[in-house]
């Protein structure tokens, strides 16, 4: 789609010995339309001011944008009310919110918490500290031999104990998704209430949050077209209203005494200090990109590319890809025999092509898999099946250089 | 395939990476190091024997790419029949072949074919952990 790939002024500027950058490293993060980046240089330019309290011009303007952005989520995620959307920094920010305000007060000795094996540390370590700090039982659902989650030994791991349920929407590392209402609705059996890392899913389906029944869900503006540094935490409103602040400090109070503080309403209430004004107004500028476009039509764009490469990358002999049946997402990861995964993206690199190689933030995966790490391609709307042939065709000079 | 990159991987480092010196676990090592670089999961278990204040066996087992095990191979080969004042010397010669840091022509460093092999690591400052993981490991044991 060309002319979306031109959206992109990256493409233009970044070229490396006369070839332009092949970003295929979608699920670490984005890159920014044109749009996106007027709008965060149009707040700075045009209308800066803190918001929330000013009563001159700027500042209300700011202010609009800022509670704009909110409302632009909210119908980006299908939420019912603004209240329920909170903005962090980014879904590792959500996620150690959620811990410490909403799992921390209600964990004892001998609960429990599911998380699964195929989660980034992201969604992995805050919920093993939060277990290990009370003395309570981090489990870990496996996955079954297709590399999806075990429904069957997940049902047997529901019970009353197991205060909450973490799971990933799509597993960063090997692009396979998650039927997260099923899972929701075991989980909701036992009163259990689930956190969706959502990190992979805003290009790849579109988020319905009350069709979905999730009780939180995180993600990132930068992994879908928005800056870094800012990011979505959507909770069930009664939760966040009986959830004692993510964070305390100006901006979140109604009245403070030297005796006591009254918060402010959600979603104030959880916000303390000046907010990512810039992040929120790049954010909602984002989503009117995707909305322009289709979050169906880039995920189906970006799953069309998946499928090539599975073909494309099956003639290479010694080449293993993971769950390469996953359908319906951008991640695609793989290993070529005796040649180390850095090996091939530092090559892969001096033809203009971005990957990443490593173990991508999933440890106890690639421990499960038995490997030291995968090469991952992840793809985006300004992609190409051109550019996959570009890959398979380096990947072929690379094997012969190596073996 | 590009000239620099070619440089960088080039016979020594290659021969290196395919057939390691003493790749294996040692049995009556006296200095076990485990050499990680959390930035790749690159990760080596380093074996030393130590005899009378010599070096006298050296192997290591592990995974990382190319670069990582062939210096972690010349390493353990170069470390041989060295007392722990001559190992020091050698690591602090490697480094200084391989800092990017540092103006001095590498062949005026040492004049030996597979230390001189790491050079191209200068141009790689992104590549600089995967050919000093193990060498800075041992390093701080001596």
């Amino acid at each position: 789609m060309p002319w979306i790939k031109s959206e992109f002024p990256i493409f233009e500027t970044a070229r490396k010995e006369g070839r332009p950058l092949i970003f295929l490293d979608n699920a670490s993060t984005t890159q920014k339309p044109q749009c996106v980046i007027d709008a965060i240089a149009g707040f700075y330019a045009g209308y800066y001011a803190n918001v929330g309290r000013g009563l001159y011009w700027p500042a209300t303007a700011a202010s609009s944008g800022y509670d704009q952005a909110r409302e632009k989520v909210r119908v980006f995620i299908g939420a019912s009310s603004k209240k329920e959307v909170i903005f962090t920094s980014g879904t590792t920010d959500a996620v150690n919110k959620v811990v410490n305000s909403f799992l921390l007060p209600r964990l004892e000795q001998g609960d429990e918490v599911l998380v699964s094996e195929m989660e980034h540390h992201s969604n992995f370590v805050p919920w093993q500290h939060a277990c290990q700090s009370k003395g309570a039982q981090l489990k870990v659902i496996p996955l079954d031999a297709g590399l999806n989650l075990d429904l069957s030994k997940l049902a047997s791991m529901l019970t009353d104990k197991v205060k909450v349920l973490a799971v990933t929407a799509i597993s960063n590392t090997l692009g396979v998704k998650n039927d997260l209402k099923k899972i929701i609705k075991l989980a909701h059996q036992y009163n259990i209430k689930v956190f969706v890392d959502a990190a992979q899913l805003p290009l790849s389906a579109k988020i319905n949050v009350q069709n979905m029944g999730c009780d939180f869900l995180a993600f990132s503006g930068h992994k879908a077209f928005g800056p870094t540094g800012i990011g979505v935490l959507y909770g069930k409103q009664v939760l966040l209203e009986n959830m004692s602040p993510l964070a305390y400090g100006g901006g979140m109070v109604q009245q403070v005494t030297i005796d006591k503080t009254i918060m402010a309403d959600l979603p104030t209430k959880h916000e303390a200090g000046t907010p990512n004004i810039a992040g929120a107004i790049g954010l909602a500028a984002a989503i009117d990109f995707i909305n322009l476009v289709g979050v169906e039509e880039i995920g189906k764009h970006s799953a069309e590319l998946r499928k090539y490469a599975v073909e494309r990358l099956s003639e290479i002999e010694g080449l293993t890809l993971f769950a390469k049946d996953a359908k319906t997402t951008a991640i695609l990861s793989f290993t070529i025999e005796g040649i180390h995964p850095h090996d091939i993206a530092a090559f892969l690199t001096e033809k203009g092509i971005a990957v990443r190689a490593g173990h991508h933030c999933t440890h106890p995966l690639t421990h499960k898999l038995d490997i030291g790490g995968t090469v991952r391609v992840s793809f985006n709307i300004y992609n190409s099946e051109e550019e996959v042939d570009f890959l398979k065709n380096t990947l072929d000079e690379i094997k012969s250089f190596f073996l | 395939m590009n000239d620099r990159l070619k440089a960088l991987y080039k016979t020594q480092i290659l021969a290196h990476a395919k057939s390691p010196f003493n790749e294996g676990v040692l049995v009556n090592y006296t200095h076990k190091l485990q050499a990680y670089n959390p930035v790749c999961g690159d990760q080596f278990d380093l074996y030393l024997k130590f005899e009378d204040n010599i070096i006298q066996n050296a192997s290591f087992k592990g995974y990382g790419c190319a670069i990582s095990k062939a210096s972690t191979s010349v390493l353990t080969k170069h470390l041989l029949g060295k007392t722990r004042s001559e190992a020091k010397a050698l690591i602090e010669l490697f480094l200084k072949v391989i800092d990017p840091e540092n103006n001095e022509s590498p062949e005026s460093i040492t004049s030996d074919d597979e230390l001189l092999a790491f050079t191209s690591a200068r141009e790689f400052p992104e590549r600089l952990t995967c050919a000093n993981l193990a060498w800075e490991k041992v390093r701080e044991v001596l």
